[in-house]
C-alpha cells in the first residue's frame, strides 16, 4: 500500500541492469561487496555469493531498483560478453590504475558495447585501487580524455578505502533515469517499465471501447 | 485409570474422544473432532462446495462478457470479414515484428464465430492428443491450475476479473494462431504480459508488488495451458539443436573440472553433495510446464553452486567462480531438451523477470554455459590443440588428478561403496597373509621340533647308550661272588645274658 502511495504522489520507479565488465582481479567483486555490504577482503560477507547483488535506492522521490550482474572476467569467457550485456541500462568498466592492460581491456570493451548497444547504455570507466596512487601506471588525463571521446563518464574509485563508490553509482542512476525519460518522451507513453519499453511495442489503451470489448484482430 | 486421570485434572469424557461423526472410531482435534475418514470426506465436500463455486463466478463473469460484446457488436453484423481479416492479419504479421497491443483489445469479437471455430480446433487438438493417460494427467493439472488461479484473482476483486477476461480472450486468440511461427506466437504472449501488467498498474492502480504477483499468477495460468503447442513445436529446429547438444556433451565427457578452473572440491563430502543436488534441478527443470517454474529450477541449482563454492573456498562466489562451476555442471548432468527448455523460457517468460531479477541472471549464465559448450575448444581448456583432438576422439583420456580414478558421472554412493569395497578386500588380503603367516608358523614350529627330535636321535643313534661291563672294583658290597665262600661267614650278634 505504501509503494501504491508513493506512485500516486509523483513517485516513479525503475528497474535497471547493471553489468561489470574488466578484466580479472581489476576489483569488480571487490567493488560490489563494498557498495551492497560495505565490506572489503572481510570474511564475514554474508551474502552467499556476490555475482548478483541488487540495491534499492530513492532519488528525489523515484524508487530505484538496481540489480548488479558481475561478469566472468577471464579471456576464455569474453566471447559470452553479448550474452551478458544484452537488455541491459548501464555498464561499469572497471580497470586498476596499477595496471596499463587493464587499461586497454576497458576500450576493447567500450567499443564493443557502443557497436552492439548504441548510445542507450550508460557507460562508466572505473579506475580502481586509487590507494595504490604511487602504483599508477594509467594516466589520469589520459583516461579522462579517453572516456570523454566515447561518451562515457570516468571516475576514480577504491574498494580498499570505500572511496569514491557510492558517488559513481549514484550518478550512474541519475543518468540511467535522465536516459529511460529521455526514452520515454521520444516514444511518446508513460510506460513505466523501462526494461520492456525497449521491445518497440506500443502501447495504446486508451479508446473507451476497450473496456467492454474483448475481441482481437484476429478474430474480429 | 478414571482416578488417576482425575487427580491429574484431564478427565475426558469417552464419549469426547470419539468421532463427532459418530462412526464409532476416535476422533482427533486436527480433524476438528472427526475421524481421519470422516474428516477427508467432510473436508473434500467443502472444497468441492468452493471450487463448485469458483466455477460458477467465472462462468458468470464469461457470460456477462459475452452478452456485453453481442448487444455491442449486434449492430455491425461483420460476420464474415472475421476470417479473411484472420488471413490478412496472418500475411501482415509475418512481415512485421513490431505489434501494437491495440489490436488484442480494441478488435471486436463475434461470438458465434469464436466459438464454432474454437470448437473445431478443439476437435484437432484432441484428435493428435499423444498419449491417452498422458493427456488425462495434463488435463488434470491444468483443471487444478485453473481453480487455483480463480480463487487467487478472487483476491484482486474488480481488477480480478478483468485479468480473467484478458486472459480467456488471450487464450482463446491464440487458439486461433496456431499456424502463426513461434517467433510470432512469443510476440503476442509478451505483448500480453505488458499490457496486462501496464493495465494493473495504470487502469486499476494496484501497487507494483501486486502486480507482479499477478503477472506470476498469468503466467502460471496461460502458460499451462499453451504448453503442449509451444514447447519445442514441429515448426522449429528447436529439437535438433536439442540432440546435437546432447551428443556434444557425451563427446565431452573428458573434462575434468581442472581444466575448466571449477572453484569446488568435491572429495568434501557436503560439496559433492551440493553438486548431486544442483545436477538434480538442472535436469528436473524439463518436467516443469511454466516457464517461471523452469526459471526456479535453474535458480535452486545455482544455489547448491554457490553453496558448493562456499564451503570449499569460504568466500562469496563472483561470475569467474560461478559460470565455470555451473558449466561443470551442465556437462556432468546434460540435461534433457536443454535448447528447447532455455528457447521456451526466452519466448514465454514474463519479461520483467528475465531482464532484471535474479532469476534473470542465472538464466543468462545458464545460456552462457550452453553457447560456451557449443564453442568449446582446445584453447578455453588450456589445452594443445593435439590433446585436445585426441581427447575428442577418444584415443587418450586425460589423467585423472582427482585422488581416486572414478569417471566423472559416478554417484557419491557408488564411490562410498567402492571406497569401502577396497577396503574390504585389503583387509581381506591381509588377514589371508596373517593365515598363511601363522600357518608357516605352525610348519616352522612342527619343523623345529622334528628337527630338534632328529638331532636328538641322531646324537643319540651316533652315541648310542651302551652299558659297559661292570666294573669290578666297584662290586657291590653285597652281590654275590664265589669269593664270598671263602670269606668267613658274616659275624652274628651275640647276646650274653647279663
Ligand atoms: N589495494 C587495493 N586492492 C584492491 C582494491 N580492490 C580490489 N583489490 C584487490 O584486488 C584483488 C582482486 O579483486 P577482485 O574484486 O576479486 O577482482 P575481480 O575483478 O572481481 O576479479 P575476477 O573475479 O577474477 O574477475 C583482491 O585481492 C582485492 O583485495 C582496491 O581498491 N585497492
Ligand atoms: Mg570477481
Ligand atoms: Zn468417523
Amino acid at each position: 500500500m505504501a509503494a501504491g502511495a508513493g506512485a500516486a504522489a509523483g513517485g516513479r520507479s525503475f528497474s535497471f541492469k547493471v553489468v561489470l565488465l574488466g578484466e580479472g582481479c581489476v576489483g569488480k567483486t571487490s567493488l560490489v561487496l563494498r557498495y551492497c555490504e560495505n565490506k572489503f577482503n572481510d570474511k564475514h560477507i554474508t551474502t552467499l555469493q556476490a555475482s548478483f547483488l541488487t540495491k534499492k535506492l530513492n532519488i528525489g522521490g523515484k524508487r530505484v531498483n538496481l540489480a548488479i550482474w558481475d561478469t566472468a572476467g577471464q579471456e576464455r569467457f569474453h566471447a559470452l560478453g553479448p550474452i551478458y550485456y544484452r537488455d541491459s541500462n548501464g555498464a561499469i568498466l572497471v580497470y586498476d590504475i596499477t595496471d596499463e592492460d587493464s587499461f586497454q581491456k576497458v576500450k576493447n570493451w567500450v567499443k564493443e558495447l557502443r557497436k552492439m548497444l548504441g548510445n542507450e547504455i550508460c557507460l562508466c570507466i572505473v579506475g580502481n585501487k586509487i590507494d595504490l596512487e604511487k602504483e599508477r601506471h594509467v594516466s589520469v588525463q589520459e583516461a579522462e580524455m579517453y572516456a570523454e571521446s566515447v561518451g562515457a563518464k570516468h571516475y576514480h574509485t577504491s574498494a580498499k578505502q570505500n572511496k569514491g563508490i557510492e558517488e559513481l553509482f549514484l550518478d550512474l542512476c541519475k543518468r540511467m533515469i535522465e536516459t529511460a525519460q529521455v526514452d520515454e518522451r521520444a516514444r511518446g507513453n508513460g510506460s513505466s517499465q523501462s526494461g520492456t519499453a525497449r521491445r518497440g511495442v506500443q502501447i495504446i489503451d486508451d479508446e473507451p471501447q476497450v473496456q467492454s470489448s474483448g475481441g482481437c484482430c484476429s478474430s474480429g | 485409570m478414571n482416578l488417576k486421570s482425575e487427580r491429574r485434572g484431564i478427565h475426558v469424557d469417552q464419549s469426547e474422544l470419539l468421532c463427532k461423526k459418530g462412526c464409532g472410531y476416535y476422533g482427533n482435534p486436527a480433524w476438528q473432532g472427526f475421524c481421519s475418514k470422516c474428516w477427508r470426506e467432510e473436508y473434500h465436500k467443502a472444497r468441492q462446495k468452493q471450487i463448485q463455486e469458483d466455477w460458477e463466478l467465472a462462468e458468470r463473469l464469461q457470460r456477462e462478457e459475452e452478452e456485453a460484446y453481442a448487444s455491442s457488436q449486434s449492430t455491425q453484423g461483420a460476420q464474415s470479414l472475421t476470417f479473411s481479416k484472420f488471413e490478412e492479419k496472418k500475411t501482415n504479421e509475418k512481415t512485421r515484428k513490431v505489434t501494437t497491443v491495440k489490436k488484442f483489445f480494441t478488435a471486436s469479437s463475434r461470438a458465434g464465430a469464436k466459438k464454432a471455430l474454437a470448437g473445431k480446433l478443439k476437435e484437432i487438438q484432441e484428435a493428435k492428443a499423444p498419449s491417452p493417460s498422458i493427456h488425462r494427467q495434463a488435463s488434470i493439472e491444468t483443471d487444478r491450475v485453473s481453480k487455483e488461479f480463480i480463487e487467487f484473482i478472487r483476491t484482486y476483486q474488480k481488477p480480478g476479473q478483468d485479468i480473467y477476461k484478458q486472459c480467456k480472450l488471450f487464450l482463446d486468440t491464440m487458439s486461433h494462431k496456431r499456424e502463426l511461427s513461434i517467433e510470432e506466437q512469443s510476440e503476442c504472449a509478451q505483448d500480453f504480459y505488458q499490457n496486462v501488467a501496464d493495465r494493473l498498474q495504470t487502469r486499476w492502480k494496484v501497487p507494483p508488488e501486486k502486480v507482479e504477483k499477478a503477472m506470476d499468477e498469468v503466467e502460471k495460468y496461460i502458460m499451462t495451458r499453451q504448453y503442449k503447442y509451444v514447447f519445442c513445436p514441429e515448426t522449429t529446429d528447436d529439437e535438433k539443436k536439442d540432440l546435437a547438444v546432447q551428443k556434444r556433451i557425451r563427446a565431452l565427457h573428458w573434462v575434468t573440472p581442472q581444466m575448466l578452473c571449477v572453484p569446488v572440491s568435491e572429495e568434501i563430502p557436503e560439496v559433492s553433495d551440493m553438486v548431486v543436488k544442483a545436477i538434480t534441478d538442472i535436469i528436473e527443470m524439463d518436467s516443469k510446464r511454466v516457464p517461471r517454474d523452469k526459471l526456479a529450477c535453474i535458480t535452486k541449482c545455482s544455489k547448491h553452486i554457490f553453496n558448493a563454492i562456499k564451503i570449499t573456498k569460504n568466500e562469496p562466489a563472483s561470475a569467474d567462480d560461478f559460470l565455470p562451476t555451473l558449466i561443470y555442471i551442465v556437462l556432468k548432468g546434460n540435461p534433457p531438451r536443454l535448447q528447447s527448455n532455455i528457447q521456451y523460457i526466452t519466448r514465454f517468460c514474463n519479461p520483467s523477470r528475465l531482464m532484471t531479477g535474479e532469476d534473470g541472471y542465472y538464466f543468462t549464465n545458464l545460456c552462457c554455459a550452453v553457447a560456451f559448450i557449443e564453442k568449446l575448444d582446445a584453447q578455453s581448456l588450456n589445452l594443445s590443440q593435439e590433446d585436445f583432438d585426441r581427447f575428442m576422439t577418444g584415443q587418450t583420456s586425460p589423467k585423472k588428478q582427482e585422488s581416486d580414478s572414478f569417471s566423472p558421472d559416478v554417484c557419491l554412493g557408488v564411490k562410498q561403496m567402492c571406497k569401502s569395497l577396497d577396503l574390504l578386500s585389503q583387509l581381506n588380503e591381509r588377514q589371508e597373509r596373517i593365515v598363511s603367516e601363522a600357518k608357516k608358523l605352525e610348519k616352522d614350529l612342527i619343523d623345529w621340533t622334528d628337527g630338534i627330535t632328529k638331532e636328538v636321535e641322531d646324537i643319540v643313534e651316533k652315541y648310542p647308550l651302551e652299558i659297559k661291563a661292570k666294573s669290578q672294583a666297584l662290586a657291590a658290597i653285597d652281590s654275590e661272588n664265589v669269593e664270598n665262600d671263602k670269606l668267613p661267614p658274616p659275624l652274628q650278634p651275640q647276646v650274653y645274658a647279663g
